[in-house]
């Protein structure tokens, strides 16, 4: 039951960030000065503005222009780019999955690296690897993470020449088309001969954005595995004669997994932050470029709906986030709000 | 002498270094006076080299560095003292509002920065002010609830109940006996914030945002050396150690005050 209304809040919360973000945008942009529209057209002559204000609805009245937008959000009718005329739903589902195959493969990517440093830190056994561990919790302070992806291009492409230095795919081949997520429509249509291609482009902007949920990893990990409870639990489940791997994966883990989804989550939005810098450095047809053009032309419908589904997304996901570590570990306290 | 100690005597020779960049350095910045040598590697006149469209390299980065150094300085006190007003209501608000300050800051958390740079900009002309505004107003919610805990902390010790019950009231209290306490933690939230500002400055200075492309922050020169990387990979290499040495630098100096 408790469960219950739990979800029910949540969607609640869902729903007012809808609300609250649609409002947020909607007014900036209709507080705007100066006409998008007036700006798009080659001879801005006052009678075609007017025609094409109408025809977009642009001079109902403003509530209705609001309800207009939401009900248009709700059912997929986002509109066009007022600069490539192209409806806005079918450039966003094609370069979202984009910036989600990046987020994804770094996601994982990161957590497999960053798990076993942080456990074996935690076992405290050498000193360089509590030091490497250190150094992967601090690394998004320390080094930018632009300028990391272009060392990673001058290592992988240019010294050891395998990585391609930017883009998710070679035109010289026919491009599978399933999910619009590579990996999978390879797998999907059955042309492993592109795996590997595909894995190569994949590879440096996903090993460069994976440094992020590393240190979360890290941070998250390494301090609830130093609690004195849990190292006199480790030293018992030792004497009892298990395997480190064994105490690792079935024990320590399992305690440590919990606040680490939930510390993911909360950070999803810091790792599209990240992702979009990623795309700028590796010209990864990502979200990134596209939202960053919108915002520079002023491209009204890419605006609203663009932005409010990226906003709408990072907050399912932390609850949800959220949710899955509750479910893991019921004795979660609840976080200071 | 505590090794933080000196991490600090460098930084701050560091930030003097920067300072001076932004009045004074060898060659003129903006100048193309050197378009023969294009991409000329490292010179004892030119000690960087020379960037794609003919300018001395060093200066670049000095005026850079300056530049970098002094917006994220403006961003992170701006940030905080946001930070502490909005703590300074929520501490004194009614209930409800305390709980709405509280419960809007833990969303705007997961908003990234990034994209409220993004949203200021639908408004606000590209350039410099609106990137230091969007940068100190998106890392309030975490120097809130940083200062939050420190606050909470403090206020819970027990000399400064005892404090109070010696009679000492707000200003006098928080002066004496919180402050001295507190500074150095936030001290340190200081250098997190400020290592932030920077980062996030120099990442949207590398989208573009900062409008004019010639402008000299690291970000920037990183982004218009792009085009060279694969003629002259250290091009992009040199601003982005300028600016991994000196959040390097501010991690140091950092690490044993929080």
């Amino acid at each position: 039951m408790g469960y219950l209304i739990d979800s029910l809040r949540k969607i609640g919360v869902i729903f007012g960030v809808f609300l609250g973000g649609s409002l947020v945008l909607f007014t900036m942009i209709r507080l705007l000065e100066g006409d998008p529209v007036s700006l798009r057209l080659k001879n801005p002559d006052p009678e075609m503005v007017a025609l094409e204000r109408a025809r977009l609805g642009l001079d109902d009245p403003l509530p209705v222009q609001y309800l207009n937008y939401l009900g248009g959000f709700v059912t997929g009718d986002w509109g066009r780019s007022l600069v490539t005329q192209r409806p806005v739903i079918e450039d966003v589902a094609s370069r979202l999955t984009a910036t989600l195959e990046l987020t994804l493969a770094a996601l994982a990517l990161g957590v497999l690296y960053g798990i076993p440093v942080a456990l074996l830190a935690s076992s405290g056994k050498s000193w360089w690897i509590r030091k490497a561990s250190h150094s992967l919790g601090v690394i998004g302070v320390v080094i930018p993470i632009f300028w990391l992806g272009f060392i990673l291009i001058v290592m992988g492409s240019l010294w050891l020449q395998v990585f391609p230095t930017e883009g998710r795919f070679d035109f010289t081949y026919d491009k599978p088309q399933v999910t619009g997520f590579l990996l999978l429509d390879v797998v999907l249509t059955g042309r492993l001969e592109l795996f590997g291609l595909v894995l190569r482009h994949l590879f440096l902007p996903a090993l460069c954005l994976s440094f992020y949920p590393a240190a979360v990893a890290v941070n998250v990990i390494h301090p609830r595995l130093q609690d004195p409870r849990v190292r006199n639990l480790t030293v018992s489940l030792k004497a009892r004669g298990l395997s480190p791997v064994r105490l690792w994966v079935k024990h320590l883990l399992k305690l440590a997994s919990p606040p680490l989804i939930t510390a993911l989550g909360t950070n999803f939005g810091a790792l599209l932050g990240g992702a979009v810098l990623t795309e700028t450095v590796f010209s990864w047809p990502g979200m990134g470029s596209y939202l960053i053009d919108a915002i520079l032309e002023k491209d009204l419908f890419v605006i609203e709906n663009g932005f409010l589904f990226v906003i709408v997304m990072v907050f399912s996901t932390v609850s949800l986030a959220d949710s899955l570590a509750h479910r893991m570990d019921p004795t979660l306290k609840k976080e200071e709000r | 002498m505590k090794a933080s100690r000196i991490f600090d005597c460098v930084l701050g020779a560091v930030f003097l270094w920067a300072i001076i960049g932004l009045f004074h350095t060898p060659f003129d910045p903006l100048a193309q006076a050197f378009t023969a040598e294009r991409l000329a590697g490292p010179s004892p006149e030119h000690w960087l080299g020379i960037d794609g469209l003919g300018r001395d390299l060093y200066s670049r980065i000095w005026l850079g560095s300056g530049n970098s150094i002094s917006m994220g300085l403006i961003a992170m006190a701006g940030n905080l003292l946001l930070a502490g007003a909005l703590l300074l209501v929520e501490q004194r608000a009614p209930g409800w509002l305390s709980r709405f300050i509280l419960s809007t800051v833990s969303g705007w958390l997961a908003i990234p920065v990034l994209f409220i740079a993004l949203i200021l900009l639908i408004y606000w002309e590209q350039g410099p002010v609106t990137l230091i505004c969007a940068v100190a107003l998106g890392n309030v919610p975490f120097a809130f609830r940083q200062l939050r805990v420190l606050w909470l902390h403090q206020r819970e010790t027990l000399y400064v109940q005892a404090s109070r019950v010696l009679g000492s009231r707000s200003w006098m209290l928080f002066r004496k006996t919180i402050w001295p306490n507190l500074q150095p933690d936030v001290v340190g939230l200081a250098k997190l914030a400020f290592s932030f500002s920077v980062l996030e400055i120099s990442g949207l200075a590398f989208l573009g945002l900062i409008g004019d492309p010639d402008f000299s922050e690291l970000g920037s020169i990183l982004r218009q050396n792009k085009s060279y990387l694969l003629a002259d990979p250290l091009q992009v290499v040199w601003p982005g150690v300028f600016l991994s040495g000196i959040l390097l630098l501010v991690q140091l100096s950092r690490s044993r005050t929080i």
